[in-house]
């Protein structure tokens, strides 16, 4: 794994400075049933292809951001920061990668 | 000029400028270098690159290292690998003749019964089968370093192509960086009669280039994604991240395949050049064996330092394209041989004799009508493969054509290739290919001067029209020949791993019919050359042998690291930082004892860890905190994230207070704890344990992502030092230093203020960890020392004491506090580890809630306890809890013998059952089980009216 990693902050860099912070999903209200909380803790995706997810950038700007990557090839098509809504991420300035990739 | 010299197996050996051991080594007359892997047959100088391994040997302490590669210095130590007693008699070269004994995988078929011997067998094969030996004692002097370079363009290769795409890409703006795994630039020319000199002035040019960095001897072992390719020359690395790659890396050869065709005399076209180069002859009396024009050339240049050349072997009807070449041998009184090829070697520690035959139409040796040359020389000038492997990695496809040349399908963006890896013959043809290639790879990489789409165009042009005309005549290829077909002895496929031609059809035998399960099978491919010698040729005799396409039997997938990479330089140097809290020199100068918490150093104990605890209890005592982490939280929002990431209420904390603060997820699992002081209205001091700081501050940060709250964080755990004042006198001690009122109305517990502590600007906390009236003072690091000091000077008159924290570790067990991280682990729920004081579940929400409202209503299914021993003996931390029945249910968490109270007590996870944990239970210490009883914590001043003081 050394793909690079568009911060919003910093520019390209390379994966090893950020830490993973796992699929993105959206916070339940503490009133849902136990199910839906159970599936908001355990459940996952777990994507063959593109998924959005939480990296921070532990050894730059200290942030935390949402990139949009195929687990298949670890190719980032966008990084942006999550907007202060509180709803589902849309995307405001994504940054554009190098489409770097080697054989699976 | 000669003086210098290195030992070889106690000889002295003498070598001169620019020799490698392995040239020295042939000088000297050596032929035999090492033995092999398995059968323990001599081997000698192969391949000469450093590709294959026939010439491993040891130097010093470092097994494997190729001779052929290794510059010839004074003092050397090098020795012979893999033969015992000596590399002139090998005993274990037994193998060789039993080796119908040792068919494929036989170790796991013929060694296995009985069971119980497979220790004996495993200890004798490992002694037998061996690349060398490592000296586990051995501390490597080598500074292993690693370098980081970001470029526009990266060439691998420094041959034509490479200098001319390198150049090229320089010229028209690009930053460049051309690695080269040989000493000099210059590639295959280097060694040509014919090229040698032509590429001076480029070469002259790309060095001197501003925007070009060489590396040479600096090998391309992978690419990996993100542009990353790590080159190591010697024992450094160089890490490149380019945005454009371009493979210029040539092609190597490799050897025919008949019996006997590793004994030490026969090598490859590479390896003669490169001794002539040195000035070595390689033989007395040669035999070139070829399947193109190339062993006319090298006949030529062997004649020419004085070789008897006793025959040229053409697998080609008539020597085509090289009729001028064959009538100069045919002169000088060299045989030729047309349409022949290899029926075996003769000897057995050197070549006496080869033997050859007419081929059939199918390019397949005809043994029976073989003649025998006395020769001590066969050079297999058989022509080479492509070296494709880095851009396979990169996700390049390749087929295979008829002949089993790889063909480039498709490539990928940031990916080029240029010179002869794509089969492009001629140095001419190669200069502009490069240059094409050069100006694309510019292109790619952002370079936007008007004309360059053009003038790529026009080269292009330039090189296709060249091509058009007459091209290099493609050799013919010459069928393997297996040991069984050949009359006997062992056609050697690998050299790394003693693999023979007719391993492949006993593996085809048992099913084996594809390129990646030979090689599962056979371990061909998996040895030191990482398949460099043998993929071809087993890929061939595996088609053969199910006769089927080359197509069909495939190609294993290309997997870094090309060639092989010492260890110590993937890790690089044995850096092991260490923090140091501003009163380090304090703690040293008082004697203590260390131990590392993180990766912090901290004082265990100054003394007798007993002493200390009883100095806290009666009198007082101070320790450096200063590794607590240490957030500075403010905003107008700053109160709301408390809330919402801690369990504890926060919003309503008066300023001047300091609150526990106890971090859960949302699975109601403890993370961290700590305390909270409010400094000011949208002021906050956030204090985290030692280790959990880094995870405190990117968990608070997340979940201020996205919310649009004001609530900015610092990290400012080394801004502040920090000291821990504790026990009966602490306030007496404080008084004679404070500028300010420390008394119990002015300052009570859980008050947060401000003030001079002897002249310094401190921040106090009232806060109790180890259970008596305490101070937790912080203060800007540059003051830590002058506290330190005022604090034991003035506190000298109540007997002050240092304490470490072993100390600190006694005494908060005492009080039943537990530490996170120790006492709790990744199941450790916050219900469970009795801390549902600590939150408030009347809050909207906070971190963990819903999750532990379903404990609270289910209840724990475990629980923290105290635990009394009264046998009085010591368990371990970590020892289990078991039921009657021996099963482990449970561990220790905590144990220690409290001097205060004189008794063992401890914490450990007791199942719950029914609602309820056990009052009595067994841990399993040692051989035996120890009673324990649970009791109510506090141990130690229950109702905490001496911290309260």
């Amino acid at each position: 794994m050394s793909f690079l990693l568009p911060c919003p902050n910093c520019g390209p860099r390379r994966v090893e400075e950020y830490s993973y912070g796992g699929e993105f999903q959206v916070r339940p209200g503490p009133e849902v049933s136990a199910g839906a909380w159970g599936h908001y803790l355990y459940g996952r995706r777990n994507a063959a292809g593109l998924q959005t997810e939480w990296w921070y950038h532990r050894l730059g700007c200290g942030r935390w951001l949402l990139a949009e990557r195929d687990t298949l090839t670890n190719r980032v098509q966008r990084t942006y920061r999550r907007p202060s809504t509180g709803d589902p991420p849309v995307p405001l300035q994504g940054m554009k990668v190098l489409d770097w990739q080697v054989q699976p | 000029m000669t003086a210098a010299a290195f030992r070889f197996d106690g000889r002295a050996i003498p070598f001169r400028d620019g020799d490698t051991v392995a040239t020295a080594m042939y000088r000297a007359g050596v032929r035999v270098f090492s033995r092999s892997f398995k059968y323990h047959r001599p081997r000698g100088l192969l391949c000469g690159t450093g590709r294959c391994a026939n010439c491993l040997v040891q130097v010093g302490p470092t097994p494997n290292v190729r001779a052929c590669t290794m510059p010839a210095e004074p003092g050397l130590e090098v020795r012979h690998q893999n033969a015992w007693p000596s590399l002139a008699m090998d005993l274990l070269a037994v193998n060789d003749s039993l080796s119908f004994l040792l068919p494929p995988g036989f170790y796991y078929k013929t060694f296995i019964r009985p069971r119980a011997f497979w220790p004996l067998y495993e200890g004798v094969l490992r002694r037998a089968a061996g690349l060398g030996r490592i000296d586990v004692g051995h501390r490597p002097e080598e500074r292993y370093d690693k370098i980081h370079r970001h470029t526009d363009v990266l060439v691998i290769g420094g041959g034509p192509a490479g200098l001319a795409a390198a150049l090229t890409a320089a010229t028209v703006g690009a930053d460049v960086i051309l690695a080269d795994e040989q000493d000099a630039l210059g590639g295959h020319t280097r060694w040509e009669r014919s090229g040698a000199g032509g590429l001076d002035d480029t070469i002259a040019q790309v060095t001197r280039h501003p925007r070009i960095e060489c590396f040479t001897g600096a090998v391309a072992f992978g690419a990996y994604e993100g542009g990353l390719v790590p080159l190591r020359q010697g024992t450094r690395l160089i890490g490149v991240r380019c945005h454009e790659l371009v493979v210029a890396t040539g092609r190597h050869e490799y050897p025919l395949v008949f019996p006997d065709n590793d004994r030490p005399g026969v090598m490859l076209a590479s390896a003669a050049r490169r001794l002539l180069h040195q000035g070595v002859r390689p033989g007395e009396r040669a035999v070139v064996v070829t399947t193109g024009s190339e062993g006319y050339a090298l006949a030529a240049e062997l004649n020419k330092a004085e070789v008897r050349v006793v025959a040229v072997v053409d697998s080609r009807p008539s020597g085509e394209g090289s009729a001028g070449l064959a009538e100069l041998l045919g002169e000088r009184q060299v045989r030729l041989f047309q349409g022949c090829g290899m029926v075996r070697a003769r000897g057995r520690r050197q070549v006496t004799g080869a033997v050859v035959a007419p081929l059939d139409a199918g390019g397949r040796v005809q043994p029976a009508q073989g003649l025998d040359l006395p020769c001590d020389l066969i050079v297999l000038a058989t022509g080479g493969t492509p070296e494709v492997a880095l851009l396979r990695q990169s996700g390049c496809v390749f087929d295979l054509d008829e002949g089993g040349e790889p063909r480039l399908l498709e490539t990928v963006p940031h990916v080029h290739a240029a010179g002869s890896v794509l089969g492009t013959a001629h140095v001419a043809d190669q200069l502009l290919e490069g240059e094409a290639t050069g100006i694309a790879a510019a292109r790619a990489a952002g370079i936007g001067t008007p004309g360059l789409a053009e003038r790529e165009l026009a080269v292009r042009g330039r090189l296709a029209e060249r091509r058009a005309g007459p091209c290099r005549s493609a050799g013919r290829p010459v069928a393997p020949l297996t040991g069984a077909a050949g009359g006997g002895g062992k056609a050697i496929l690998c050299t790394c791993e003693d693999i023979t031609a007719d391993d492949v059809a006993y593996a085809v035998a048992e099913g084996f019919n594809h390129a990646e399960l030979i090689k599962r099978y056979l371990t061909v491919s998996m040895g030191p050359c990482q398949g460099k010698m043998c993929s071809r040729v087993a890929g061939e005799l595996c088609a053969a042998a199910t006769a089927r396409s080359l197509a069909a039997i495939g190609t294993t997938t290309a997997r870094p690291p090309v060639q092989s990479v010492p260890l110590g330089v993937l890790a690089g140097r044995r850096l092991e930082p260490v923090q140091r809290t501003p009163m380090h020199q304090r703690h040293e100068r008082a004697g203590a004892a260390w131990m590392d918490a993180g990766a912090w150093r901290r004082p265990r104990a100054y003394g007798d860890p007993a002493a200390e605890c009883r100095a806290v209890r009666e009198r007082v005592g101070i320790i450096d905190v200063s590794t607590l982490g240490k957030l500075d939280l403010q905003g107008r929002d700053a109160a709301r994230l408390l809330e919402k990431v801690y369990t504890h209420r926060f919003a309503s904390l008066p300023v001047g207070r300091v609150r526990y603060a106890l971090a859960a997820d949302d699975s109601g699992i403890v993370l961290d704890d700590g305390t909270v002081a409010r400094l000011g209205p949208e002021r906050f001091f956030v204090t985290t344990t030692t280790s959990g700081i880094g995870q405190m501050e990117s968990w608070l940060r997340w979940w201020t992502e996205g919310t649009g709250w004001c609530a900015h964080l610092a990290d400012v755990t080394s801004a502040y030092a920090a000291i821990n004042l504790a026990g009966p006198r602490a306030r007496d001690v404080l008084a004679r230093l404070a500028a300010m009122d420390v008394s119990a109305a002015a300052l009570p517990y859980l008050a947060a203020a401000e003030g001079l502590i002897a002249g310094i600007p401190t921040r106090l906390l009232r806060i109790g960890f180890v259970g008596e009236l305490g101070f937790e003072l912080h203060v800007p690091a540059d003051y830590g020392e002058a506290l330190w000091d005022a604090l034991l000077e003035a506190g000298a008159e109540f007997g002050i004491c240092p304490f470490g924290v072993e100390a600190q570790r006694i005494l908060r067990l005492e009080k039943g506090h537990l530490i996170v991280g120790q006492d709790t682990d990744a199941l450790s729920g916050v219900l469970d580890a009795d801390m549902a004081w600590a939150c408030k579940f009347d809050k909207d929400d906070f971190v963990g809630m819903p999750a532990l409202r379903r404990v609270q209503h289910h209840g724990p299914r475990q629980r923290l306890v105290g635990f009394e021993v009264p046998g009085g003996r010591l368990p371990n931390e970590g020892d289990q809890v078991v039921d009657p029945g021996g099963r482990p249910v449970g561990r220790v968490t905590s144990v220690r013998r409290s001097p205060t109270l004189g008794r063992v007590i401890g914490l450990a996870w007791l199942p719950v059952e029914n609602g309820l944990t056990a009052e009595e239970f067994a841990i399993r210490s040692g051989a035996g089980t120890v009673a324990a009883t649970v009791v109510a914590t506090p141990f130690y001043d229950p109702d905490g009216s001496r911290m309260r003081s």
